[in-house]
């Protein structure tokens, strides 16, 4: 285990995208450049999980001073929240460049340049960092969208592309109201994330600040009702960027609600969770609902998508260990569960050349592997027990009734929604009697059949024996409910007492 | 006296190099090409001993030359800096501009060189007649690059409009110096504030108006509401460096010495300050509205040179505050010049003869054919539009991060909504670029490899000012 490997892990992959696209390779360089390093990194993040002591802490940890005389630092490390999304990253991505074979050479290189990207916003520990990647992940998908999309791409790149953009330059006002808190109120230029849970914040500008993080997590996630660049986006994208910014992005965005708005705007946060809570319900129903009258089948997994980003949201905002638990848990099934199930659509839609629903039918008995794969990933995403679907929403179900009965309910009898558009459109996709269409439908080769293997062994062993997984994650979360107790203790009294919604009365 | 000199010599360098182009360029074997070499040579030299002198550093800061008409400090050697820079990529780019344009004469360079030597001495200048000199030195220069190609209508109508209305912020800040000295009885910056610490602002009506005089005189170089008016048409106007150089190196002269003005006196500053906001956000505002609706792409990014101004001016507001004093406001210009020059340069190579290419419509596709022309142009509008990790990004991320420690959150509320509007027209031209079929080839042969050359130095100074980022 060398040092800088969190670095390695980061920019190997931008950088062998940036040499890509500055040199006049051919696809197929291209293409196993990608697939080499993205084993390369898959590798060292597997090292990386082994290596992991899952204290609680960040480990791995670099910090290199960049701009002093702004305490902003090059802070890289790990904690069981964000390794569970980085091997999410690591362990997804090379099935790309097995699957899709015949693409154009930025669309290999943009790829690996958001994955470098992600992987740089997972592991930051500094806020100024943080952002610098957040907004990089965001232009392999501009590109990508716009050059390789679907016919109506245009729009959706530019509505998703400005709506990110709002989001995040908002957030970048509120980063430098906490840097400059931080400054006045210790006299020390510091960005690091982890010294912004000793601030002191309070008032009106405080709670705007915590929108100004709060809505730029919410479109990216993307939550009710920030969700309406989803799905055209996700419709328009070539399948990798779909698979990229619903597998993995998305959860970027819880991933940064846990890291700062609930260390530090414990106050706000704590006023504000039961109306996000509702948010993410609402947003869990109403696109559940959407989904179900979808007449494109890619359409309708981005429907479902939100849906279950609905549900990861929610276990953030309920405030306890076992939502929060279930929260990251949930991300990893869900990132492999939807992931998967997004790469079977864009190879339902490559080798049909439709993606309407009533234009398929009867593949199951044309290709049984692949009705079989499909079939686990989508029963993992609905939450079948046995699959590693149902633990993370069971945990994250549990914490709701805790937090609140009637959202707990509420979100407990919305999964039927789920299952209600995945088997219907199973049923119809899938069995029944064969199209025109569907009729020569190939069943996966060899070479795609074992890329999927892994992943789909992964969903199963995730759903049987989540203990590995949880030990590694639980030490983390148990630590984010340590901390805020300490800091409410030294809040001022007048905020600490009144946590309900008062903040129109003032 | 020696240090003094030694602080002067890029000036001096400078002016007298432009003489000596001036007097070569009667000979006729001189011809332009020789003198965009000699006037690179100067600006690449003088800007060598710049930054010879910021290295070693240990000259004092506050070092008077000629009586204290002329102060030295890292502030105004840092826009010195960026000066030069600019002068010597706007000499390489017009050697590539003039090989698809036939209206250059050698005297050209002697005049970019002239310029340079009046903003060199408005950065240093403390004294409110020096300005003045220094001002008309360098506006004179300009007008005539700016009406260069004597045969063009727009041309000629965009010298016409800069040069009356330059006289009349000329004849406001002659005014309002006379003012000031009428209530002062000197016109050095610093009596100006030890005045001011003594009487308060408002205490003399001759002070007053004698401020604001100045001060529309500035707001009115700056591009700034309500005297923005000008910039789309007289950038549009003049040839596509010339331009470039306007939006770079004459506003890094202008900002230096609006900075110089309202830091001395902090005072004035403090009465001002409410006028500022409200000229910030207009500014700002206005710009991104003019800027949404051109379609010419050099009218887009005049117009979007007025919302880099009211950038700017946030930082004027906040600059009061002691740990950000100028450092910021250098910051922003050296990543506001690379970007914007950059693109100038690219634009001087790829606009075609007679700048044939200037709407958005006319780049559809450039990407397929020019792939890494594309990329740098896109590079550069997203150092503009402040995206990371270009050097646009940690400009904006500094003025910010001032204008909230001085306790303007509104302020930098509002600059954050401007940029988010102002991504719509950055986009806008990487969208034609990218994702539009070419319509045609773009296969003119470059006849030059200098712009080429430069424009990818450009791309590593954008990136290399974020990464390496030096507060002075």
């Amino acid at each position: 285990m060398f040092e800088h490997v969190l670095s390695v892990i980061i920019f190997l992959p931008i950088l062998a995208g940036l040499l890509l696209l500055a040199t006049p390779a051919s696809r197929t360089i291209a293409r196993f450049t990608g697939l080499i390093t993205s084993l390369a990194v898959l590798v060292l993040s597997i090292d990386l999980y082994a290596g992991f002591k899952a204290t609680g802490y960040l480990e791995f940890v670099e910090n290199i001073p960049w701009v002093e005389s702004l305490g902003v630092s090059y802070f890289l490390g790990v904690d069981g929240i964000s390794l569970f999304i980085l091997m999410a990253g690591s362990v997804l991505l090379p099935m790309v460049y097995f699957i899709f074979a015949t693409k154009e050479k930025g669309y290999y290189a943009n790829l690996l340049i958001v994955q470098g990207a992600m992987a740089g916003a997972v592991c930051a520990a500094d806020m100024v960092l943080f952002y610098i990647f957040w907004e990089v992940m965001l232009l392999p998908v501009f590109f990508m969208l716009g050059l390789y999309g679907g016919p109506k791409r245009l729009p959706a790149t530019l509505k998703i592309t400005l709506y990110t953009i709002a989001g995040s330059l908002l957030m970048l006002a509120a980063i430098i109201y906490l840097g400059v808190s931080y400054h006045a109120q210790f006299n020390e230029w510091s960005f690091a994330m982890d010294k912004m849970a000793q601030l002191n914040l309070s008032g009106r500008v405080a709670a705007i600040a915590f929108f100004g993080f709060m809505i730029a997590f919410a479109i990216k996630i993307p939550l009710f009702p920030f969700h309406t660049w989803l799905p055209d986006a996700y419709t328009e994208a070539p399948t990798a960027a779909t698979f990229v910014l619903s597998a993995i992005m998305a959860k970027i965005g819880v991933y940064g609600v846990i890291r700062f708005v609930v260390p530090v705007f414990d106050l706000e946060f704590a006023r504000f969770a039961i109306l996000l809570a509702y948010s993410g319900v609402i947003g869990m129903m109403y696109c559940g609902l959407a989904a179900i009258t979808q007449k494109d089948f890619k359409r309708m997994l981005a429907f479902s998508s939100a849906s279950h980003m609905g549900v990861i949201a929610l276990g953030v905002f309920c405030m306890n260990l076992q939502a929060l638990t279930g929260s990251i848990y949930q991300i990893v099934a869900h990132a492999t569960s939807t992931g998967v199930l997004f790469l079977f659509a864009g190879i339902l839609e490559e080798r049909t050349n439709t993606r309407t629903i009533e234009d398929l039918g009867g593949i199951a008995a044309k290709a049984p592997v692949f009705a079989v794969y499909f079939a686990i990933a989508m029963l993992a995403s609905v939450g079948l027990p046995g699959t590693s679907g149902f633990i993370g929403e069971f945990m994250i179900i549990l914490g709701a009734i805790k937090f609140n009965t009637v959202i707990g309910v509420l979100a407990g009898t919305t999964l039927i929604i789920g299952v209600c558009y995945m088997l219907w459109m199973f049923q119809r996709v899938f069995f029944e009697n064969s199209t025109a269409r569907s009729e020569n439908f190939k069943d996966l080769s060899l070479i795609e059949g074992l890329a999927f293997l892994p992943v789909i062994i992964l969903i199963i062993v995730m759903g049987i024996y989540p203990h590995p997984f949880l030990s590694k994650i639980t030490p983390s979360t148990a630590l984010q409910f340590s901390q805020p107790q300490a800091i409410v203790s030294h809040a001022p009294a007048t905020n600490a007492q009144d946590f309900g919604l008062t903040i129109e009365q003032k | 006296m020696t240090n003094d000199l030694m602080l002067l010599m890029p000036l001096i360098i400078v002016g007298a190099g432009a003489i000596l182009l001036m007097i070569a360029a009667t000979y006729d074997k001189f011809t332009h090409e020789l003198a965009a070499f000699g006037s690179a040579g100067i600006f690449a030299f003088a800007f060598l001993v710049q930054l010879a002198s910021c290295i070693s550093g240990n000259v004092a800061l506050f070092s008077e030359a000629f009586n204290g008409l002329l102060v030295v400090s890292s502030f105004s050697k840092a826009a010195g800096l960026i000066i030069l820079a600019c002068g010597f990529f706007t000499a390489m780019s017009s050697l590539s501009y003039f090989k698809q344009n036939s209206f250059c004469s050698s005297e050209y360079y002697s005049l970019t060189a002239f310029a340079a030597s009046g903003m060199l001495l408005l950065t240093m200048a403390q004294e409110l007649i020096s300005v003045f000199i220094a001002l008309e030195i360098m506006s004179l220069a300009i007008y005539i690059l700016v009406g260069y190609d004597r045969k063009n209508v727009i041309s000629t109508e965009a010298v016409l409009k800069y040069l009356m209305l330059g006289a009349f912020a000329g004849a406001f800040f002659t005014m309002g110096s006379a003012f000031v000295y009428g209530a002062v009885g000197s016109t050095k910056f610093v009596k100006i504030g030890q005045f001011l610490a003594a009487n308060g602002f408002l205490q003399s009506s001759l002070m007053i108006g004698g401020a604001f005089f100045i001060l529309v005189a500035f707001l009115f170089k700056a591009a700034a509401f309500p005297f923005h008016a000008w910039v789309v048409d007289v950038y549009d106007g003049a040839s596509v460096p010339v331009t470039g150089y306007m939006a770079t190196g004459l506003k890094t002269a202008i900002f230096a010495v609006f900075a110089n003005f309202l830091v001395l006196d902090d005072t004035l500053h403090k009465g001002w300050i409410n006028y500022l906001f409200y000229i910030a956000v207009f500014t700002m505002f206005v710009g991104n509205l003019i800027a949404i609706g051109q379609q010419s792409l050099k009218r887009m990014l005049a117009a979007s040179g007025i919302v880099h101004s009211g950038y700017l001016l946030i930082a004027l507001v906040a600059v009061s505050t002691t740990e950000f004093t100028g450092s910021v406001i250098a910051y922003y210009l050296a990543a506001y010049a690379a970007s914007t020059l950059g693109i100038f340069t690219a634009l001087s190579y790829l606009g075609g003869s007679g700048e044939a290419r200037k709407t958005f419509e006319d780049f559809k596709g450039l990407a397929k054919k020019r792939p890494y022309s594309a990329a740098a142009i896109s590079i550069f509008l997203l150092s503009m539009a402040g995206i990371p990790p270009t050097a646009g990004f940690m400009g904006k991320f500094y003025i910010i991060t001032s204008a909230i420690d001085a306790g303007q959150v509104t302020l930098a509320v509002l600059g954050i909504v401007s940029s988010i509007i102002s991504m719509w027209y950055y986009l806008r031209l990487i969208i034609n670029m990218y994702f539009h079929e070419a319509e045609e080839q773009f296969n003119e042969p470059v006849l030059s490899s200098f712009a080429p050359v430069c424009t990818f130095i450009l791309v590593i100074c954008v990136f290399a000012i974020s990464l390496y980022p030096i507060v002075v």
